[in-house]
């Protein structure tokens, strides 16, 4: 849990560069998530899926909220930053 | 008031800004990410001093050291508007207001180095499977084809690139080529021909994407016979190119027909004074990683010389 007392979830990839640069603007805003690796993560791979219905990453989940991609403005409604 | 703005984060922007911190510019930086074309290229092989290294890895280079100088960055963030405000009374008064999506900066000089973004093909099927098989980044998404069979859109290099790193997952791999023959780099064309997953299918016109859930068929045109072909793939990797990426200000620079900033190639100036603009998102010739790099400096260094002949 973090200071935004919501549970947030990231899916990625290691060489995926809008995974790195959705981490960097989480840390940039000081907020806590858990990663989840698919690369070599099969259960987690087809959990990414399942939830999203598609194959991409990055994926962010914050609550009940998918947000697929690196999409700022989606991101920051979510978490409530301005 | 800054002295030097530059928008853009890939090779051009990030060198600009390492010589303009050296030439003591008070500069910021503005740059939605840091990823761009390289960022999202597999193997680069011809950037000197790396025999081989991924595009991630040499962003992420670039980036730590652009971090090493005085330098102000706005990341995250991505300019809307360029405005040249010019005084009444001193053309030496001059400056330019940028508006990004958070904020308003002033500088007496801009680079744009806003690079460019992938093309896409248009066709039926493109936008519905975005995701669910579709993808235009290799890198990103290549685990999601792992044993299966996969299709490279494009016979150029970053084209070629992709299939030689999908052919480390996938069970089969097709390039597809719009053009008579494939016109990727030599070396790369040598090292397809040796790598029995990949097949490369010329003279090719993609006419449609169809699946359920998930990509199932591409469907193209034999260009010569007219024939309609059906392809069973898993996934479809969209490598035709890339278009320059200028939403903003378009009244204070000129275009050439591919849509790139003319700029004066010994300086970098468009036809606006004090703007200038590298790399990939000009009409310089080659659009490469390290003439990219050499034209952020150039640009840099003309900034540097433009605001000395201001005072």
């Amino acid at each position: 849990m973090n200071n935004l007392n919501k549970k947030i979830k990231v899916y990625s990839t290691p060489d995926c560069a809008y995974c790195w640069t959705l981490k960097g603007f989480l840390k940039k805003h000081n907020v806590e998530f858990e990663e989840v690796d698919i690369f070599d993560n099969e259960e987690a791979k087809e959990e990414m899926i399942k939830k999203t219905g598609q194959k991409e990453v990055p994926v962010m989940e914050v609550e009940d909220q998918i947000i697929v991609g690196f999409d700022k403005k989606k991101i920051s409604e979510a978490l409530g930053i301005n | 008031m800054y002295d030097l703005i530059i928008i853009g984060g890939g090779p051009a922007g990030i060198t600009a800004g390492i010589y303009a911190a050296r030439k003591k510019l008070n500069t910021l930086l503005i740059s939605k990410d840091f990823v761009g074309q390289t960022g999202n290229a597999f193997g680069v092989e011809n950037y000197t001093g790396f025999r081989e290294i991924k595009g991630l890895e040499l962003m992420k280079k670039f980036k730590d050291h652009l971090k090493k100088f005085k330098i102000d960055i706005a990341e995250f963030e991505e300019a809307e508007e360029i405005k040249k405000i010019n005084s009444t009374k001193n053309k030496t008064n001059s400056f330019f207001k940028v508006q990004t999506d958070e904020g308003k900066y002033s500088a007496r000089a801009v680079i744009i180095a806003s690079g460019r973004n992938p093309k896409s093909l248009g066709i039926p099927g493109e936008k519905k499977f975005l995701g669910k098989g579709v993808s235009y980044c290799v890198t990103c998404d290549e685990t999601m084809v792992e044993r299966k069979i996969a299709a490279v859109i494009g016979g150029g290099n970053v084209g070629l690139e992709a299939g030689l790193e999908l052919a480390e997952f996938c069970s089969k791999i097709y390039i597809l080529e719009f053009a008579s023959k494939v016109i990727g780099d030599e070396i790369l064309q040598q090292k397809i021909e040796n790598n029995k997953k990949i097949s490369i299918i010329t003279n090719a016109n993609i006419k449609e994407i169809k699946g359920d859930d998930f990509v199932k068929e591409i469907i193209y045109e034999e260009r010569r016979s007219k024939e309609i072909i059906k392809l069973s793939i898993d996934g479809i990797f969209i490598e035709i190119g890339a278009v320059p990426s200028v939403n903003f200000s378009k009244n204070l620079v000129g275009f050439n027909k591919f849509k790139e900033i003319k700029v004066n190639p010994r300086t970098c100036e468009t036809k606006t004074s004090g703007l200038f603009a590298a790399g990939d998102v000009t009409d310089i010739r080659d659009k490469q990683i390290i003439t990219a790099c050499g034209e952020g400096a150039k640009s840099a260094l003309s900034v540097y010389e433009y605001l000395k002949r201001l005072k």
